[in-house]
């Protein structure tokens, strides 16, 4: 990319960053995952980084992309509907710079929202020590605190995700009701959706026993939870791996990658300039 | 707004971040601990105090776990080898990150005639730790522990092969010793209802015997063919019967031949002078029934009193407690009888000192009204007995026993209305049968201390005690009890025991976790209207859940939609809203709540890293013993009952 173009993207970067923080319903959003987080970790009372993952994982999977969602289906749809994108599109900005520089800005908006709340209750594990003998020698086991920041850096990598798929959606829709519509939509399919049609394909025999950790990681959520027991709980708990690693990572750069090249095609017809 | 910042910080907590999958999250072996510094497993108490007694050397081991915050410490690499292979180990402890066993290729082991090891006491002699896979075991050789067979592990092979050439066995590796089973662990529940059984066989072949000495023919009457009971016994032939018609005898009397003394129920009254013992057998099978007696000094512990046992490490113990006044000493009495005997006594009712195969049944012991003052029902010391069908009502404790393994104690009352520590009182006694005994106002029901191994505490009703009952030591059975109104229904210091079918109601807590090694196993019991559910103080979580099945909990919240007997939903009694279910208004509601849900999901994942505390995964639908509470007072027999051995007759649910 050269020098000019990168100082477009990060104009662009910029003006959804200044969106964000002027938005007072995004500051809401932040602070209740905030909140929420908070109170989890603290009544969960989880003594270790370990069961801390292990206790965080299933809201998070809930509420990171509700939070993703809410950051990004409007982003390319309110340009378009406030007639911006056509004042964009007079500027020398290639249309994969301005949907990258958007899905850049409400990326790190979305980062910020979620990994600072994360790294911050980490501080209950060595608060809540409990009563423990004085006279006996202890050690750590197989809990680290390295496990936890190997859980937080997935969570960005979920985080940053579904944002794409946000924006894809926030370029195909057509109205502020699509958009709400099929972030709706694509939430409810993320928590519950893609598995459900994995566990009935297991039940109905139509998915080999062979073909799950390829499936599996097909389901952003899946994969994101194989990702976290593997490599967080793995070798703490022993038995049948919980997912492929390398399938999940794969899973996941497609959504990425395809999501985000969906947006750049439908944010507004190829032209030429 | 510059957006560079912002990307600059979060990009670097990335990359930093990531550094995190390739960096090693403290799977790194820790250096080996002190033992005392460890949480111990394996032997009892006995043979480690015997051991350190006699300078005899335990080979030991050391484990890290993944899953466990504490060092564990096996005396023995046996029971190590054993307890890694019990089923449920994994679970609560995870993998081992380090193994460690002791080793001994610089210490100059010595092996005595009975195969006891010992270490030179010599600066050059050296015992230290050893990486398990990089250790050579030596197995079936003669060495030995006060617990029984013992591995001998070697850093070098050539010092294996030396110790194995001197002293027999062969020498194998970590994966070879691990594919061996010594017997040193918990039993299943199949084994342990067998084992019920045996002690209930041996305990009425006992009594058989016994009843026996009542059949001798009868060859004096006190006061028509003697004149006094001492001369009546002098008169006797062995094996005859010394009939004592109803009247009061003043007695301080020494049986020293098999006989029979029979009176005619407590119209028989012989009377001591408050000094010493009522009635000394120091012979075997001696029969002392249908009598009364009182009178009985109230010495507890005999000052006087010199053996030549002065050699036995627990000396102390046989002097402190086995030489006190009582109404009826066996003293070296194999096979004897005290049945049909009522007893008033300010020390203790019957002593059986070095007397295997006595029967003490269907005795009454009144002791003192304040128990320091009073001492035992039964004082048992190194014997082998039965007692049965008894009554003990206030004293010190109803039957207390030193070392007197394979005891039974069935069918027995023990109350306390003034007095009574504890109903049944187990010191370094091991597989004893308690079955079927009625405890009321002790202190504790029924206590077994000293971390022995293998007692069966089954069938029995323990109510408006202190304490219910409260088993330490090892793969012990404690089963189809009834505790209810104590302060705490049951206390649980044991380790790798099975609890089952117990009923725990209506105590301030229903069960005490007390062990801090979370080793027991704690299925099928019925949990009913305690003030709280259970307590815990130190250890992990425990998970109260064994094939797929947990306990009753009277008010867990959740459904069984599925049928399976179980609810669809786990229970953490010792959390901070289940713990209120049943007792907080409200809590029933909240438990049910997405929010508890999103917490609770994986919370019975890594166990061992969390705080202390219980979790049920599989909460029991019904109670599995409904009618145990329901003839309140009376001993529930059936469920004792020992031809209700068939699992699915007896567990409903099952």
């Amino acid at each position: 990319m050269s020098r000019p173009a990168f100082d477009r993207l990060l104009a662009v970067v910029g003006r959804e960053l200044t969106t964000v923080v002027r938005t007072r319903a995004f500051l809401a959003l932040t602070a209740g995952f905030a909140a929420v987080v908070g109170m989890l970790a603290w009544t969960a009372n989880a003594g270790g980084y370990v069961p801390l993952v292990l206790d965080l994982l299933a809201p998070v999977e809930v509420l990171v992309p509700a939070l993703a969602l809410a950051f990004g289906y409007r982003a390319l749809l309110g340009d378009d509907e406030r007639g911006e994108l056509d004042v964009v599109r007079t500027y020398p900005v290639s249309r994969a710079t301005f949907v990258f520089g958007t899905y850049l800005g409400r990326a790190s908006a979305l980062l910020v929202a979620v990994l600072v709340p994360l790294l911050a209750v980490a501080a209950v594990v060595p608060l809540s020590g409990g009563t423990e003998s004085s006279f006996l020698a202890t050690h750590a086991g197989m809990d680290s605190p390295i496990r936890y920041v190997r859980f937080v850096v997935l969570t960005a990598g979920f985080a940053l995700v579904v944002a794409a798929v946000a924006i894809a959606i926030s370029a195909t829709a057509g109205t502020a009701r699509a958009g709400l519509a099929l972030a709706t939509a694509f939430g409810v399919a993320l928590v519950l959706g893609f598995d459900a049609g994995l566990v009935a394909g297991l039940a109905g025999g139509v998915v080999p026993d062979a073909a799950l950790p390829s499936l599996l990681a097909l389901s952003p959520n899946s994969a994101f939870r194989g990702l976290v027991l593997e490599t967080v709980v793995g070798g703490v708990e022993t038995g049948t791996p919980a997912a492929s690693p390398v399938a999940g990572l794969a899973g996941l750069g497609a959504w990425l990658v395809a999501s985000l090249a969906v947006a750049v095609f439908a944010v507004w017809p190829k032209t030429d300039r | 707004m510059n957006p560079r910042p912002v990307l600059a910080v979060l990009f670097a907590f990335l990359l930093v971040g990531s550094a995190a999958f390739a960096v090693d999250a403290g799977d790194r072996a820790p250096d080996p601990v002190p033992f005392d510094d460890t949480v111990t497993m394996g032997l009892t108490a006995a043979a480690t105090v015997e051991a350190g007694d006699r300078d005899v050397e335990i080979p030991r081991a050391e484990v890290f776990y993944t899953q466990y915050r504490y060092v564990v410490g096996y005396y023995g690499v046996t029971s190590l080898v054993d307890e890694l292979a019990r089923d449920g180990h994994e679970r609560q402890f995870g993998a081992p990150l380090a193994t460690y066993v002791s080793d001994y290729a610089r210490a100059e082991l010595r092996v005595t005639d009975e195969g006891h090891l010992r270490v030179p006491d010599d600066p050059d002699s050296f015992v230290g730790w050893v990486p398990a896979e990089e250790a050579h075991f030596v197995v079936d050789s003669r060495a030995r522990t006060p617990g029984g067979e013992t591995v001998v592990p070697f850093s070098s092979r050539d010092a294996a092969d030396d110790f194995a050439a001197d002293h027999g066995g062969e020498v194998v590796g970590w994966d070879g010793v691990r594919t061996r089973s010594f017997d040193t662990g918990g039993s299943t529940r199949e084994s342990f209802r067998t084992e019920v059984d045996r002690q209930h066989d041996w305990a009425d072949g006992r009594v058989a015997d016994a009843d026996r000495l009542e059949d001798r023919p009868v060859s004096v009457v006190v006061g028509e063919d003697a004149d006094s009971l001492d001369a009546a016994v002098a008169a006797a032939p062995p094996n005859t019967t010394v009939v004592v018609p109803p009247g009061t005898y003043d007695a301080n009397l020494t049986v020293d031949k098999p006989l029979t003394l029979r009176g005619a129920g407590s119209a028989t009254h012989l009377r001591g002078d408050a000094n010493g013992s009522v009635v000394t057998a120091t012979a075997p099978r001696v029969g002392i029934t249908d009598l009364r007696i009182s009178g009985v000094g109230d010495t507890l512990v005999d000052e006087n009193v010199s053996t030549d046992r002065g050699d036995d490490w627990d000396y102390r113990v046989q002097l402190g407690y086995g030489y006190g006044d009582a109404a009826v000493e066996l003293a070296g009495a194999n096979g004897s009888l005290v049945r049909n005997v009522s007893i008033e006594t300010p020390a203790n009712g019957v002593v059986a000192r070095w007397s295997q195969r006595a029967v003490v049944d269907n005795v009454t012991v009144e002791g003192s009204d304040e128990w320091q003052e009073g001492f035992m029902g039964v004082m048992v010391m190194r014997s082998r007995v039965v007692v049965q069908n008894s009554t003990f009502v206030d004293g010190r404790d109803g039957v207390y026993t030193h070392l007197a393994d394979g005891l039974v104690v069935r069918d027995n009352e023990m109350l306390g209305r003034d007095g009574l520590r504890f109903g049944v009182h187990e010191m370094y006694t091991s597989d004893a049968l308690v079955a079927n005994n009625t405890v009321r106002g002790a202190d504790t029901g029924v206590v077994v201390m000293t971390r022995p191994t293998g007692n069966l505490i089954v069938g029995n009703d323990a109510r408006d005690n202190g304490v219910g009952i409260n088993v330490g030591g090892e793969a012990s059975y404690v089963a189809d009890n009834v505790v209810a109104d104590n302060r705490y229904g049951l206390k649980a210091p044991s380790k790798v025991s099975l609890y089952e079918r117990n009923v725990v109601a209506w105590n301030e807590i229903g069960v005490r976790a007390a062990s801090i090694i979370p080793t027991n196993r704690v299925v099928s019991n019925d949990f009913v209207d305690n003030d709280r559910y259970v307590s815990a103080y130190l250890g992990p979580l425990r998970v109260w859940t064994a094939d797929g099945r947990g306990n009753y909990w009277d008010d867990a919240p959740g459904v069984d939609a599925d049928g399976d007997g179980t609810i669809d939903r786990s229970f953490h009694p010792s959390g901070p809203v289940d713990g209120r279910v049943g007792d907080v208004p409200g809590a029933s509601t909240l438990a049910q709540s997405p929010a508890q849900g999103a917490i609770r999901t994986l919370q019975g994942l890594v166990p061992g890293l969390r705080p202390t505390g219980v979790v049920d995964e599989a909460p029991l639908a019904e109670s599995v013993r409904p009618n145990a509470l329901v003839d309140d007072g009376s001993r529930d027999r059936n469920a004792s009952d020992r031809d209700a051995t068939d699992p699915n007759a007896s567990d409903q649910n099952a």
